[in-house]
C-alpha cells in the first residue's frame, strides 16, 4: 500500500525541516504504514495538501487516560460524563466525558488534534493488568505506562536493610518487565509508603516514619537504576510537596540531589510556588525556569491550569487527602493499594477570579515562556489534573500570540495579575517550537526513533493542519490525521478507528532476583508473583506490546 | 484411562476475593480442587467426565451456528433488550457490551444490588478505602459489620489475617458489630482477638460509633442493642489503631446504603487522626472487572442503556428487576456458575429468552436459545477483578473446552 501526500509543508524540526518558514512545498510518501523516500512509483491513494502545515503526529509524554484512578474519577464524577454526552454523527458514538473521557472518546478526542501516540504516567503494578487491558480499547493511539515506583514496601524494605544497587536494579527490571512498563514514574517520593504510617508531609530529606528511608535516597538510588539498566526515558519524577507554597526550595533542591544526573520534573507548575506577598502564595516559575536552564539533564512538562471543572486524579494520595477541603464538588476518593502506592481522586474547579487558580495558570504560563530550550520542555495540562487535553489548542494559542495571552490575562483576579511577570514576557512561540513541544520533543525524551519526525523510515502518524493566524482554531480540529498510514481524521472528524499498539520498555536485568519476588508475593501481598506478572498475550487483544530493548550500563 | 494431573497455583474467579494458590486434579475432563480451596470453589470447580449439552433452540438440540442464527434474528427485532447475569470473564464482558452496542440494550449484573448500595455513598461524599494486601498487613483493628462475611468468602480471614503480617505484628483486634463469628471465622482468627457485639441495627450502632469517634457523647444508653460503654470503648480502639478498616457486605445488608454511608463517614472521622480505610466485600462472578470496563468503555457503572449511539446510566430504572418490565428479550449470561435468570413468570416477562448459561443451569422456562458455555478459569483462560477494583488475575484453562467461552457465543450472535 503506497500513499502519497502532495504539496504541503514539512515541519519536521527533528531533521531540521522547516517548510513553513522557507515555503517549500513538497510530497510525502508511504509506504506499507512507514514513511519512505520519495519515489516516482504509482500511489494508491494521493491526498492533495494545497500547502497545509505537515507534523509527525502528536505524542503526549504525560497523561492520564487509563488505569484504576481514572475509573474511580468517571464513578465519581458522573456529572462529566454526562455534560458531554456522545458527539452526535461522530463515528465512536461510544462515551463521552471531557476530564475524564471513556477510552474511545479519549482516542477519538486526541485524534482529532492530531495526536497519535500517549503515555499514561502513573500505572500502579498492582493495577498493570486492568491498565493495560483498558488501553487496549482506546482506539487510534498508541500507549505506554510508566510504573509508578518508589512508595512500595518491597522497595523501601531494600533501602532499609541497605540494599546494594544491583539488588535495585534487579527488582527494577523485573518489575518492568512484569508491569509490561515503559518508564519509571516516582511520585512524592516515600511519601504515599509514608503516609500508610500516618505522615501528613514528607521533605526531600526527612526519614519514613517506619524505614527511616528519605525521599532524597528513593530518588537517587531509582535515578541510578534507570541509568545502569538503560531505559531510554530518564526517571519521570512527579516530586514532593505538591501544591505547597514554598515547594520552590524543594524542586531546587531536587534538581541539585540529581548531580548531573537525567531526570524529568513533571506538571512542574505545581511545584514552582513560593510564599511570597500578603497571600504567602507566589510565583517561582523564574527562578526555577533560570535552574532548568542552567541543568541540561533536567527536562520538564508543565501540568499548565486551565479554568473550568475538571477532576484531579493522583497516586499522591498523601497530597490529594491535604488538598480534599478543596474538592468542588464537595466529595472525594482515597485508596491505599496493595503494599504498591495509592490514589486520590478530587474533583475540581480552577476559577479565574480565584487568586490561587489566576496565579496557577500565570505560573505555567512564565514556564513555558522562560524555559529556553524547546526540546527540554513539553506540553501538558497533566490531564486531566490541570485541565483536559482538549484545552490544548487554546493552550497553544496563549503560547504563540502574546496579545491573545495578555487579553486573558487582564480579564483575571486583579491581585493575581500583579504577582505575575507574564505581561512583560514577550516571546511566543513559533510554529516549529510548538511542533518541537508536542511530537519532536517527546520523541527523543522518549526514546522512540521512529516517531515524532517524518524522515524516511519512520511510522507514518502524520497531522496535516489547515494554516490559521488563529492558532486555537488552526490546532482544534486536524485537516487530516493518518494512524501507521491509515486515514483516521478527515476535516476534524474520526473517520476510522484504527487499533494501535503499546510501547514496552524491556531491560536487561539479573534474574536471580525472581526467587526473592515469589516469596514477597506470597508471603507479604498474598497473591502469586506469576498472576501479577502480564504477560505479552494480554497486550492490545493478544497482538502484544512493541518492545523497546534496552542497551544496560550508560551512566 | 487418563492420568491424574496435578495443577498448582490455580486463580479462582468465583467469590471475589481472587485466592490464587488452589491445587486442582484434573483427570481427562474430570476435576477436583484439593485444598487450600473453600466449599464454594470446590462445588464451582468440581467436573465429571460427562459430555457437555449442546445448543437448544425452543427446546431442540441445535447446532452452534442454528442457535447463534436464531439469536441474532430475535435481537435484530428486539425493541429492548435486556442484557442480564452479566457472568463473563473480561473478553465475555466486552464482547455483551459490543452486543449492546451493535443492538442496543440495558447492562446489568445479577449481583449488583450489594455495588449499587455503596456506589450511593461513594458518589455523595466519596470514601477512603484500601485493598487486600493493605489489610493483610497493616490492619489492627477491623470491624465487620452485620453477619459473619465468611460464609460467603470462605477463605476471607485466612487471607486477612496471615500469621506474620509486616505491620500489624503487635496484637490485631476484629470486632464483629452484627451476627457472631462462625467456627470458620474463628478457626482463621486464631491469631487474632475476638470480640462479637451482638446488634440486630448495625445502622444505629454505626452512627453513635461515628459520634464517639469524632469525640462527641451522643445521648442514649444503648445503641443498636450495644450498650454506650461498649460502644465507647470501641471508638477509643478505633481512635487508638494505627491502621483501623470497617468491612461490610452490602448485599447482605437490608440497610447496606445506610451501612455503607455510615461506616464510610467513620473511617473519615479517624483518617483525621490516625490511618485506615474501608473495605467493602462483593466481587462475585467478576461483577468489579465488568463493572470497571463498562466505566472506561461507556463511562457508567452497570444499570446503564445503550441505545442509539448513546448510553444513559440510572440506578433505578436500569436495574434487572425494573429493566425486566420494559425489556421484550432477555440476554441471561451466567459462565460462573448455573445461576438461573429471576422468576420471569411471576414477573409477566413474555418477551424472548436467550441464555448464555453454565451447562448445570435449571431454567424454570425453556430459553427460546440456550448455548451452553465454558466456565472461565476451567475451560479456558481469561481475566477477572478481585473485590476491590484494582488487582485482576489470569484465569488459567484446566481441561480442553469443548464449549465456547462468552466471548466466543456473543461473536457467534452478533455475525449471525
Ligand atoms: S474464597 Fe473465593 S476466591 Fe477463595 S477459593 Fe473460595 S471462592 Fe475462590
Ligand atoms: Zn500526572
Amino acid at each position: 500500500m503506497r500513499l502519497r501526500l502532495k504539496g504541503g509543508r514539512v515541519l519536521d524540526p527533528a531533521n531540521g525541516e522547516n517548510g513553513v518558514a522557507a515555503g517549500a512545498m513538497r510530497d510525502i510518501e508511504i509506504e506499507d504504514g512507514r514513511i519512505v523516500a520519495p519515489t516516482g512509483l504509482k500511489a494508491d491513494a494521493e491526498y492533495d495538501l494545497g500547502g497545509d502545515v505537515v507534523m509527525a503526529g502528536g505524542i503526549d509524554l504525560h497523561s492520564h487516560i487509563a488505569g484504576g484512578k481514572m475509573n474511580l474519577a468517571r464513578l465519581l464524577m458522573q456529572e462529566d460524563r454526562r455534560a458531554f454526552p456522545e458527539m452526535p454523527g461522530n463515528f465512536c458514538g461510544c462515551g463521552g466525558g471531557r476530564a475524564v473521557p471513556t477510552a474511545h472518546a479519549t482516542g477519538c478526542r486526541y485524534a482529532e488534534l492530531g495526536y497519535t501516540t500517549v503515555f499514561e504516567p502513573a500505572m500502579l503494578g498492582a493495577n498493570a493488568r486492568g491498565a493495560h487491558l483498558e488501553m487496549a480499547d482506546i482506539p487510534n493511539l498508541d500507549t505506554g505506562a510508566y510504573l509508578v515506583l518508589g512508595n512500595d514496601d518491597y522497595f523501601q524494605r531494600l533501602l532499609a536493610a541497605g540494599a546494594g544497587q544491583e539488588q535495585v536494579n534487579a527488582y527494577v527490571g523485573w518489575m518492568i518487565e512484569a508491569t509490561q512498563a515503559f518508564a519509571i514514574k516516582i511520585v512524592n517520593p516515600g511519601g504515599i509508603n509514608a503516609f500508610k504510617f500516618n505522615a501528613r508531609k514528607m521533605d526531600l530529606d526527612e526519614a519514613n516514619p517506619h524505614y527511616g528511608v528519605s525521599p532524597r535516597k528513593v530518588l537517587t538510588t531509582l535515578i541510578r537504576a534507570v541509568t545502569e539498566l538503560g531505559l531510554p526515558h530518564p526517571i519521570h519524577l512527579h516530586g514532593c510537596n505538591l501544591g505547597v507554597p514554598g515547594n520552590d526550595e524543594t524542586t531546587l533542591a531536587t534538581i541539585l540531589a540529581t548531580e548531573g544526573r537525567r531526570l524529568h520534573l513533571t506538571h512542574l507548575q505545581f511545584h514552582s510556588y513560593g510564599t511570597e506577598g500578603d497571600k504567602r502564595f507566589s510565583s517561582s516559575a523564574a527562578r526555577i525556569a533560570e535552574m532548568v536552564n542552567a541543568n541540561p539533564n533536567i527536562s520538564v512538562d508543565v501540568g499548565q491550569v486551565m479554568f473550568g471543572q475538571t477532576v484531579t486524579a493522583s497516586a499522591d494520595y498523601m497530597s490529594q487527602y491535604r488538598n480534599r477541603g478543596l474538592a468542588s464538588p464537595k466529595k472525594s476518593i482515597g485508596m491505599d493499594i496493595e503494599l504498591d502506592a495509592a490514589c486520590g481522586v478530587v474533583p475540581f474547579e480552577y476559577k479565574d477570579k480565584s487568586f490561587v487558580n489566576a496565579l496557577q495558570w500565570a505560573i505555567g504560563l512564565e514556564l513555558f515562556l522562560l524555559v529556553e530550550d524547546p526540546w527540554r520542555i513539553f506540553l501538558t495540562t497533566d490531564h486531566p489534573n490541570g485541565g483536559s487535553f482538549t484545552t490544548y489548542p487554546h493552550l497553544i494559542r496563549l503560547l504563540m500570540d502574546r496579545d491573545f495571552r495578555n487579553a486573558q490575562l487582564a480579564t483575571l483576579n486583579k491581585a493575581a495579575q500583579a504577582h505575575t511577570l507574564l505581561a512583560q514576557i514577550t516571546r511566543e512561540y513559533t510554529l516549529e517550537e510548538i511542533a518541537i513541544l508536542t511530537r519532536a520533543g517527546p520523541a527523543r525524551i522518549l526514546g522512540l526513533k521512529d516517531k515524532g519526525h517524518l524522515g524516511p523510515g519512520a511510522v507514518a502518524d502524520i497531522a496535516v493542519h489547515a494554516e490559521d493566524a488563529d492558532r486555537e482554531a488552526m490546532f482544534s480540529a486536524a485537516r487530516l490525521v493518518f494512524k501507521g498510514g491509515r486515514l483516521i481524521v478527515k476535516d476534524g472528524v474520526v473517520v476510522e478507528l484504527a487499533q494501535g499498539t503499546t510501547h514496552v520498555a524491556r531491560p536487561d536485568f539479573d534474574r536471580s532476583v525472581d526467587t526473592d519476588m515469589q516469596r514477597w508475593f506470597d508471603e507479604a501481598v498474598g497473591l502469586k508473583a506469576q498472576h501479577f506478572r502480564v504477560s505479552d498475550g494480554e497486550l492490545r487483544n493478544g497482538a502484544g506490546p512493541t518492545i523497546l530493548k534496552c542497551e544496560g550500563g550508560a551512566s | 484411562m487418563a492420568e491424574v494431573q496435578t495443577i498448582e497455583n490455580v486463580a479462582c474467579g468465583f467469590c471475589g476475593l481472587g485466592c490464587d494458590d488452589l491445587a486442582v486434579e484434573v483427570e481427562g475432563r474430570a476435576i477436583r480442587a484439593r485444598a487450600p480451596v473453600c466449599p464454594e470453589a470446590a462445588r464451582l470447580l468440581r467436573r465429571i467426565d460427562v459430555p457437555d449439552p449442546v445448543a437448544r433452540v425452543a427446546g431442540e438440540e441445535a447446532g452452534p451456528t442454528d442457535a447463534a442464527r436464531v439469536a441474532h434474528q430475535i435481537l435484530a427485532a428486539a425493541r429492548s433488550p435486556l442484557i442480564g447475569g452479566f457472568g463473563a470473564d473480561m473478553a465475555g464482558a466486552g464482547a455483551l457490551v459490543d452486543l449492546a452496542i451493535r443492538f442496543g440494550g440495558v447492562l446489568d449484573h445479577y449481583a449488583s444490588d450489594g455495588l449499587f448500595r455503596n456506589y450511593a455513598a461513594a458518589q455523595r461524599t466519596g470514601w477512603l478505602s484500601t485493598t487486600l494486601a493493605e489489610v493483610r498487613n497493616r490492619c489492627d483493628v477491623l470491624l465487620v459489620v452485620g453477619d459473619d462475611p465468611a460464609a460467603t468468602w470462605g477463605r476471607l480471614f485466612e487471607r486477612l489475617f496471615p500469621a506474620t503480617p509486616l505491620f500489624a505484628d503487635q496484637g490485631r483486634t476484629v470486632v464483629f458489630l452484627g451476627g457472631a463469628p462462625g467456627e470458620k471465622a474463628s478457626a482463621q482468627l486464631a491469631g487474632a482477638s475476638i470480640v462479637h457485639h451482638a446488634s440486630a441495627d448495625p445502622v444505629a450502632a454505626l452512627e453513635a460509633l461515628g459520634s464517639l469517634v469524632a469525640g462527641r457523647r451522643p445521648p442514649g444508653e444503648s445503641f443498636g442493642g450495644i450498650g454506650a460503654e461498649a460502644l465507647a470503648a470501641l471508638a477509643e480502639k478505633l481512635r487508638n489503631a494505627h491502621y483501623a478498616v470497617v468491612t461490610w457486605n452490602a448485599a447482605e445488608l437490608d440497610d447496606g446504603d445506610l451501612v455503607a454511608e455510615r461506616a464510610t463517614a467513620l473511617v473519615d472521622t479517624l483518617n483525621l487522626s490516625t490511618r485506615g480505610g474501608v473495605f467493602p466485600l462483593g466481587g462475585r462472578d467478576n461483577i468489579i472487572g465488568a463493572n470497571q470496563l463498562l466505566l472506561w468503555r461507556l463511562g457508567y457503572p452497570f444499570r446503564t442503556a445503550v441505545r442509539g449511539q448513546a448510553s444513559a446510566h440510572d440506578g433505578a430504572l436500569f436495574a434487572t428487576q425494573a429493566a425486566l418490565a420494559d425489556a421484550d428479550v432477555l440476554v441471561w449470561v451466567s459462565a460462573f456458575r448455573p445461576e438461573p435468570p429471576p422468576d420471569l413468570a411471576a414477573m409477566n416477562f413474555t418477551g424472548k429468552l436467550i441464555a448464555l448459561a453454565h451447562p448445570e443451569t435449571v431454567f424454570d422456562t425453556e430459553p427460546d436459545v440456550l448455548i451452553p458455555v465454558g466456565t472461565p478459569g476451567v475451560d479456558h483462560a481469561g481475566t477477572v477483578f478481585r473485590m476491590d477494583s484494582i488487582v485482576s488475575l489470569p484465569l488459567g484453562a484446566l481441561r480442553v473446552a469443548t464449549l465456547p467461552s462468552v466471548a466466543e457465543a456473543v461473536r457467534r450472535i452478533a455475525e449471525g
